[in-house]
């Protein structure tokens, strides 16, 4: 039996706040009654002493477990949850600053409604009763008026039980229109996935377990899919198996921080990554390392692709294509990624499929330990490409457009105009926590709580081989007059009675997530795996876990390929870009900057002055650009340029990068703010605005690397802030190494 | 009350005896795993999120005044498209030879029992002397109370860790080990009588770092991970004395410390990163 101390441990301090009666809600409110409940100590409350709340991070999708320290009401720090099977006790820098998501000053403390013209950022703080009030009696409206269609619903792609309430809650409207968006999404993976493996979801990379990776511009160690997890596999793949170290080949025109890290770095020339994988394809099948009856068919396919062709168009060695393609069949097991870069040129699906075909030619590393474990099929994304959002929004559809936890003004290629097509909706509603850009154009704020304030769960998609739910629980009470967003929802199907009251029945979103879990454990109570002999205890267990998981290594699925079924998406050529050569002679790559992803982090002041791992500046844009390059150009680290591209201009400083091609610069996305808070504002350029609005036709997720670019010096004034000073050792011996060969013989 | 004083005089009294160290109750250390470390800077926002590190801002980072405790070095060899790029975690190495220890006039900075150099706030005159004289670069100065400039704007400052003190101008501080981590498991073990066990303290950066390229615990204790991973011996009481080369008693060829001939006897050992075509300097 649980004792009462213990039992408040696990369910949270959401409710143990509220039974011991001292609400925090208004710390900024001068109230002395915030500090009276010490006087008189409730019984799980110890000064000094910390209680620890499991959670989930949502500062972006990997769902890693944490576990947040509450002190006296207020949260401390949050760290890596060690039980948790995605993060393994580790954290990266963005899960660390979620603090100064929950207590940062730009938050937005109460309901708003906009009161000035559309844009100009003059609200008037309302009520909830108020707020919630105007947004009923707008869909009462649109579903009088037979419209219900026109309600749409915005988010980022949400899993779990919040996003089924979301989706019954639309059903029960009437509204077929709920979807999510997001700039750095999976969908091209998830498409490729489907042609090559038939599952249309992200598998799991046993990175941990390989012995060669061959990654084509993944930044798995800082931001692609589930880069703690990978960070932990990474470290273990290197020094975690005595006389057994993985070796990493990396692929790209940039040198990530990946990169970096890798034994081995392939400077391809932008756009030709698949071709590059094919030549890879083609040397295995000719090289007899495929063994398949169908190796003729295979040949046929690919003898456009020979090493020697594709050597000139990628510029990279025929030798080397030849050497990395035996490299890669003889060593077992081995893996092939493609990552956030090659997926975001205009055939980013036709390149991911020509990578993902290397793990089934060298040996089928699919659905073997250190290869590609496929995931079981997830339910289909809701995901939709801006372009028919906003072509439903020119048209008038949309009468009135929720949005959550998304920011399309800030996150699309300029040439989208979202700003513009925005002016065509009546209603706008933004359910946010902070001021974006997309948010100041609402007519209505509804601010939610952070994830530290509010309930949920997470349904993690690729986890780890086997199925992880990780559980969201209140570690504070809110610090603002917010509101949970699952609450908003049901408050409004309440407003709305009839056929919501049958489908919603719930009082809160708290209710309604321990209601759905006891679902869940009623259907799978007799699974050996739950333990649990009552609802309250599995429940409890849940919540001081952190969540549920299944340890146990999916079963080898191997799979199949037809050639013929494949050919049609296999890359043509090179991928195309906007702008000519001789008036735009440099490719334009742009990544998300590790710390603020698509820009969501650039509000967090930690992750500001966090020095990028390259280039070590702090609180701004850079280009990156080659440094011999730059000097032919009679430009210096710091000068500010202008980047051209046909679509639009941005001035920034020059950051000088020797991994960076000669005829390539990288811009970091995420800065470049005009609204989103002191820390974030008026800081920087986003290179978003340079881009035409490209995207891979197949699934309509946009194409960041999409058109080239000129540059200009320019005599603005601008800074570069750079943490590091002089980047050679001058012999110093500052960071020692040895060889494979020497680790191999002294430690194997 | 004399007999408590007596007791304590009696307890300090060993610290003034040579070959005192080997009779300290803890000898804290950290080994640095480069071939797992990715450089991925997560260990530094914990460390800020720990230890009320405030931030500056673009214009006093612009100035080098920052106040991390812990950096990521980077270094970049040979050009396109032959390049390399190295990564290296910086702290406080806690150096059984601190130079920092011997430059302070007022004896802010010092060695404590579990051979830790702490720094004293209140003692801090701000002389400066100490960054000056610290090889590693790893002192920080309060050019202002930042607290006041706005780097904890309400309601940033719930945050603020109560375990630990929230600086003011003039004060210089560094990486601590996470000594209020220490302090509070030592507290523990000694309600239950025992000592600490291995693993029983993780700093900030140790814990957070998602490729598990930190490890930290007691040197003294032969069979702890620190230990077995810089392939010392029972006793490694030779590392603390000047001129001692680790190469010399370690069994891991990859073990080393950062710019050793200096002398300073740091007490973090770095486990070289695996390279092709790199140098071996340094190991004999
Ligand atoms: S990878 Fe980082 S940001 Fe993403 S969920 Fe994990 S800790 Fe959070
Ligand atoms: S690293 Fe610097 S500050 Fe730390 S003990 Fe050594 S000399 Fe002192
Ligand atoms: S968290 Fe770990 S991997 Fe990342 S920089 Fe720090 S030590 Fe290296």
């Amino acid at each position: 039996m649980l004792n009462r101390r213990d039992f408040l441990r696990v369910v949270g301090i959401g409710s143990a706040g509220a039974a011991a009666g001292f609400a925090l809600a208004e710390l900024n409110a001068p109230n002395p009654a915030r500090l009276i409940p010490y006087l008189i100590p409730p019984e799980d409350i110890i000064p000094g002493v910390a209680n620890w709340y499991a959670s989930v991070c949502r500062q972006c999708g990997a769902g890693c477990g944490i576990v947040v320290k509450v002190m006296e009401g207020r949260a401390k720090k949050i760290e890596g949850n060690p039980i948790h099977p995605i993060s393994k006790g580790g954290l990266c820098a963005r899960g660390q600053a979620g603090l100064q998501v929950l207590y940062n000053p730009g938050r937005i403390k109460n309901p708003l409604r906009r009161i000035g013209e559309r844009g100009k950022g003059e609200f008037q703080e309302i009520t909830w009763e108020e707020g919630l009030t105007i947004l009923s009696k707008n869909l009462k409206e649109l579903r009088d008026r037979g419209e219900g269609d026109g309600l749409y619903l915005l988010t980022s792609p949400i899993s779990g039980h919040l996003k089924l309430l979301l989706k019954n809650f639309m059903n029960a409207y009437g509204s077929s229109k709920y979807f999510a968006y997001e700039l750095i999404n999976y969908e091209n993976l998830r498409f490729a996935n489907n042609i090559t493996f038939g599952q249309n979801s992200l598998p799991h990379y046993d990175i941990e377990n390989t012995n060669l990776l061959l990654s084509f511009g993944a930044d798995f160690l800082t931001t692609w899919i589930s880069p703690v997890n990978y960070s932990y596999a990474y470290g273990h793949m290197r020094q975690g198996r005595p006389g057994l170290r993985g070796k990493v080949i990396q692929v790209e025109p940039r040198l990530s921080l990946t990169g970096a890290n890798a034994d081995e770095w392939v400077a391809v020339k932008p756009g030709t990554e698949g071709l590059l994988a094919l030549a890879i394809a083609y040397e295995i099948v000719e090289g007899g390392y495929y063994k398949g009856e169908d190796r003729g068919k295979w040949l046929a396919a690919l003898e456009r692709f020979t090493p020697r062709d594709v050597a000139k168009v990628t510029e990279v060695a025929e030798e080397r294509i030849i050497g990395i393609a035996r490299e890669f069949s003889k060593t077992k097991p081995s893996l092939a990624i493609g990552g956030e870069n090659v997926s975001s040129y205009e055939n980013g699906v036709s390149n991911l499929v020509a990578i993902n075909i290397l793990n089934y030619l060298a040996g089928n590393n699919i659905g073997i330990s250190g290869g590609i474990i496929p995931n079981r099929d997830i339910e289909k994304s809701s995901f939709i490409p801006v372009n028919s959002l906003m072509q439903d929004a020119s048209k008038g559809k949309i009468k009135t457009l929720i949005l959550y936890d998304t920011n399309p003004v800030f996150t699309t290629p300029g040439a989208v105009k979202v700003e513009g097509q925005l002016k065509n909706i009546p209603l706008i509603v933004s359910l946010s926590s902070f001021m974006d850009e997309t948010t100041l154009l609402s007519d209505l704020i509804l601010p939610t709580h952070t994830y530290l304030e509010d309930w949920g769960d997470n349904f993690t998609e690729p986890s780890v081989g086997y199925p992880v739910a990780t559980i969201m629980q209140p570690a504070v009470n809110p610090v603002f007059n917010t509101k949970s967003v699952g609450d908003i929802f049901i408050h409004l199907a309440r407003n709305l009675a009839g056929v919501f009251q049958k489908e919603i029945p719930w009082t809160d979103f708290g209710a309604y997530l321990q209601a759905s879990w006891k679902m869940v454990y009623n259907k799978h109570k007799d699974m050996k795996e739950i333990r649990e002999t009552t609802f309250e205890e599995f429940w409890n267990n849940l919540l001081s876990k952190g969540g549920w998981w299944k340890e146990e290594s999916q079963a080898g699925k191997k799979v199949y390929i037809s050639v013929n079924k494949i050919t049609p998406y296999l890359p043509k050529g090179p991928a195309s870009f906007d702008g000519d050569d001789k008036d735009y002679p440099f490719y334009l790559t742009l990544y998300p900057h590790s710390s603020y992803m698509d820009g969501r982090g650039a509000n967090l002041p930690w992750l500001q002055e966090l020095p990028d791992a390259m280039t070590s500046v702090v609180w701004g844009t850079w280009i990156e650009m080659n440094p011999e390059r730059a000097t032919t150009m009679g430009i210096k680290e710091g000068d500010v340029i202008e980047v051209e591209s046909p679509f639009g201009k941005i001035y920034a400083p020059v950051c000088l990068y020797a991994g960076q091609r000669p005829d390539t610069i990288s811009i970091p996305i995420g800065q470049g703010h005009k609204f989103y808070g002191k820390y974030a504002e008026g800081r920087g350029a986003n290179p978003l605005d340079l881009l035409p609005f490209k995207v891979d036709e197949r699934t309509g997720a946009v194409s960041h690397n999409s058109t080239k670019v000129k540059i200009t010096k320019t005599n603005s004034p601008g800074r570069l802030v750079k943490m590091a000073g002089w980047t050679k050792e001058l012999g110093r011996d500052i960071v020692q190494t040895i060889t494979p060969e020497e680790f191999q013989v002294k430690e194997g | 009350m004399a007999g408590f004083l007596d007791r304590l005089l009696e307890r300090f009294k060993i610290y003034r005896e040579p070959g005192y160290y080997k009779r300290y109750d803890y000898w804290w250390a950290m080994v640095v795993d480069l071939d797992r470390c990715t450089g991925c800077g997560a260990c530094v926002t914990a460390c800020q999120a720990e230890n009320n590190t405030p931030v500056v801002g673009e214009e006093e980072s612009g100035k080098g005044r920052v106040l991390n405790w812990m950096r990521i070095e980077r270094y970049v060899e040979g050009e396109y498209p032959d390049v390399k790029v190295k990564f290296i975690p910086v702290f406080c190495a806690h150096c059984d030879k601190a130079p920092c220890e011997v430059a302070c006039p007022v004896y802010a900075t010092y060695h404590n029992q579990d051979g830790l150099n702490v720094q004293v706030y209140n003692r801090c005159v701000g002389t400066f002397t100490c960054a000056t004289y610290c090889p590693y670069d790893v002192r920080r100065f309060n050019w202002f109370t930042y607290k006041d400039k706005g780097s904890f704007e309400s309601p940033l400052d719930e945050q603020l860790n109560p375990d630990v003190t929230v600086r003011t101008m003039g004060v210089m501080e560094k990486c601590t080990f996470c000594i209020q981590r220490i302090v509070a498991a030592k507290d523990r073990a000694k309600d239950e009588n025992r000592k600490v066990r291995d693993g029983e303290v993780i700093p900030a950066c140790v814990q957070s770092c998602p490729s598990k390229a930190l490890t930290f615990g007691d040197l003294n204790d032969p069979n702890s991970q620190v230990s077995k991973l810089a392939g010392l011996p029972a006793e490694p009481y030779y590392l603390r004395e000047s001129g001692s080369k680790l190469a010399k008693i370690s069994k891991n060829p990859r073990a080393y410390r950062l710019l050793e001939d200096l002398n300073a006897a740091p007490t973090i050992i770095y486990l070289k990163r695996v390279m092709k075509g790199s140098s071996t300097i340094g190991h004999e």
